[in-house]
């Protein structure tokens, strides 16, 4: 081979691997740029903080939402010294303008399941907006847990409240079992006296006056008795009206946490489905494709093996 | 040098590419979503049985073979007939599996495979025998072997079947060669057949007076058996062990074993 022929291959050769150095500096700087984007560093933001007595619940790079929209994130959650935390938040500038120096952060689960979010809860709007190292109030919302151990403590006086009725009506000593025995004496005592003036009106007008004694005495007795139950009536009623107000609210109660969750749990359901079907379907993808396919056989209808043994006789 | 790679070169290029298109060109075979439904019911089916529930896995291969039939899928509808007709052997129904397996033997207007005939030819000659219907279990094993002609696995089953038959006549030397043919076929093929062939050979030795080489048969015919983990099998071989303990004089063990066999018929697993 001549030189000149060498030479002109070295030089083609040192061409290319110069073309090929420089597209894979311009990949590796498209990479590095994507990434750049990724990450918002070409993004302002406006830096706010809040403070929280405890940091559960809380983490770097969660969603900060404004009206449903994200308008940042959580950049850091760092301990004070006084044991509170301090909790940094970037705001996208473009949505700055929109948040009062009165806004609150409240921290929220979005759905029953699934990861919790930083709501700002807009201020009034003549209020000031916010600037960089402005701190917003903060403040936890009720997740499902909260609500249900709500709940739970709203459920509980109503439980003691019946104990205590059924407690009281079968108290030998209380007053429903006391006015249902006087009434009870009562009735006995009314029955004898209309048997012996009975007795009396056939036999001796003398005797009159003694019927009339005791019958004014059972009379006297029933009075007594209708009295008890008076009081006791009134405080019956009180106690029931209570219960009836602690189960109202805890119906009230159980009913808005339906409706709120009424609208999430079918779509919840919906997006199970539907990350279900997508797993089927890549699953399948990933089968079918003919550099997996081998792995994968296709499941095929199998016979059951044939048992080519019939006991002999002899055998029990 | 330089021109030999010049030629190389290209040709491996080409090569690549061949391999890629021909790959890329590998079609998968399209199965419809009934026959895939077919195919599921089989599956939990066979996981059934396996598990001894019977009844449960007969229901779910009357679903795959109604699926089949309606698709039409002929090997499916074979190997559902089969199975169904096996499950209701081990169910203790033969006129119902001898009805499926009459279904399939008898079917003119479908076409099987001869493997399918031949295992449901051989089922039938095992049905036959157990119905003490030796002249039956003989016909139906000869057709099973006519059956039976090339890429069939069943020939050790059909040596057992055989085995079986000759038993059945008291005939030990006919059962001991069938036997042992059976046991060198399943030996790497089937363990269940293995097992089958050892204890129809332990049989035969026992009608041939040999109670050593009997033992000895019906012990390894256990561990197999144990190592499938099959109640009734296991049980059969504790008994033939017995019997070969008491031709030698072991009344104690002989015992010892009739006790463990009837401790497992008591567990009543299939």
């Amino acid at each position: 081979m001549k030189l000149s022929t060498y030479n002109q291959r070295l030089l083609t050769i040192e061409k290319r691997t110069r073309r090929f150095m420089l597209g894979a500096v311009g990949v590796m700087l498209l990479v590095l740029l994507m990434i750049a984007i990724q990450q918002d560093y070409f993004h302002r933001s406006t830096t706010i903080y809040f403070f929280t007595p405890n940091a559960q619940g809380l983490s770097k790079g969660m969603a900060v939402k404004f009206v449903g929209f994200k308008v940042g994130s959580v950049q850091d959650v760092s301990m004070q010294p006084n044991a509170t935390v301090r909790v940094k938040v970037a705001l996208d500038d473009e949505y700055v303008h929109l948040i009062g120096q009165d806004a609150k952060a409240r921290l929220i689960k979005e759905a029953l399941v699934g990861e919790s979010v930083v709501e700002i809860i807009p201020g009034s709007q003549q209020v000031k907006q916010v600037t960089h190292n402005s701190v917003l109030a903060f403040e936890r919302g009720q997740d499902a847990s909260t609500v249900v151990e709500n709940l739970a403590a709203q459920l509980q006086p109503i439980l003691g409240d019946i104990h205590q009725i059924t407690s009281s009506i079968n108290n030998p000593n209380g007053d429903v079992q006391q006015t249902l025995k006087n009434l009870n004496q009562a009735t006995g005592a009314f029955r004898e006296t209309v048997h012996q003036f009975t007795q009396l009106g056939a036999s001796s007008n003398q005797k009159l006056d003694g019927a009339y004694g005791k019958f004014d005495k059972a009379l006297d007795r029933v009075n007594s008795s209708l009295e008890t139950l008076d009081k006791s009536i009134p405080k019956l009623v009180e106690k029931a009206d209570s219960t009836l107000g602690n189960v109202q609210s805890a119906t009230s109660d159980i009913k808005k946490m339906t409706s709120e969750s009424a609208t999430e749990v079918p779509a919840l359901v919906r997006n199970a489905n539907a990350l279900v079907q997508d797993g089927q379907d890549t699953l399948g993808g990933v089968r079918k494709s003919w550099l997996l396919n081998g792995l994968f056989p296709q499941p095929e209808e199998q016979a059951l093996p044939v048992d080519g043994y019939v006991p002999p006789k002899t055998l029990p | 040098m330089m021109e030999a790679s010049l030629i190389v070169r290209p040709v491996i290029v080409l090569l690549c590419t061949l391999l890629l298109l021909s790959a890329c060109g590998h079609v998968e075979e399209m199965r419809s979503a009934r026959q895939e439904q077919a195919t599921e019911f089989n599956q939990r089916a066979q996981r059934a049985f396996q598990r001894g529930e019977y009844q449960t896995a007969a229901a779910l291969y009357q679903n795959a073979l109604q699926l089949d039939v309606a698709i039409e899928n002929v090997n499916g509808i074979a190997v559902n007939t089969l199975n169904l007709a096996r499950v209701s052997q081990v169910m203790g129904q033969p006129a119902l599996a001898q009805s499926y397996l009459d279904s399939l033997l008898k079917d003119q207007a479908l076409h099987y495979a001869p493997a399918h005939l031949a295992a449901a030819a051989v089922q039938s000659s095992l049905l036959s025998l157990q119905q003490d219907d030796e002249a039956g279990a003989g016909k139906w094993v000869e057709q099973a072997a006519a059956y039976c002609a090339s890429d069939c696995t069943l020939g050790g089953v059909i040596d057992n079947a055989r085995a079986s038959i000759a038993l059945h006549a008291n005939d030990a030397d006919t059962a001991l060669h069938w036997s042992e043919r059976g046991a060198s076929e399943n030996r790497n093929a089937s363990p269940l057949e293995y097992a089958n062939s050892l204890r129809l050979a332990a049989s035969a030795k026992l009608l041939k007076n040999d109670a050593d080489a009997a033992l000895h048969l019906a012990e390894e015919a256990l561990a197999v058996d144990k190592s499938m983990g099959l109640p009734e099998k296991i049980r059969q071989d504790l008994l033939l062990a017995a019997q070969a303990h008491e031709k030698l004089g072991h009344a104690e063990q002989a015992a010892q074993c009739r006790d463990r066999a009837g401790r497992i018929a008591a567990a009543s697993v299939k």
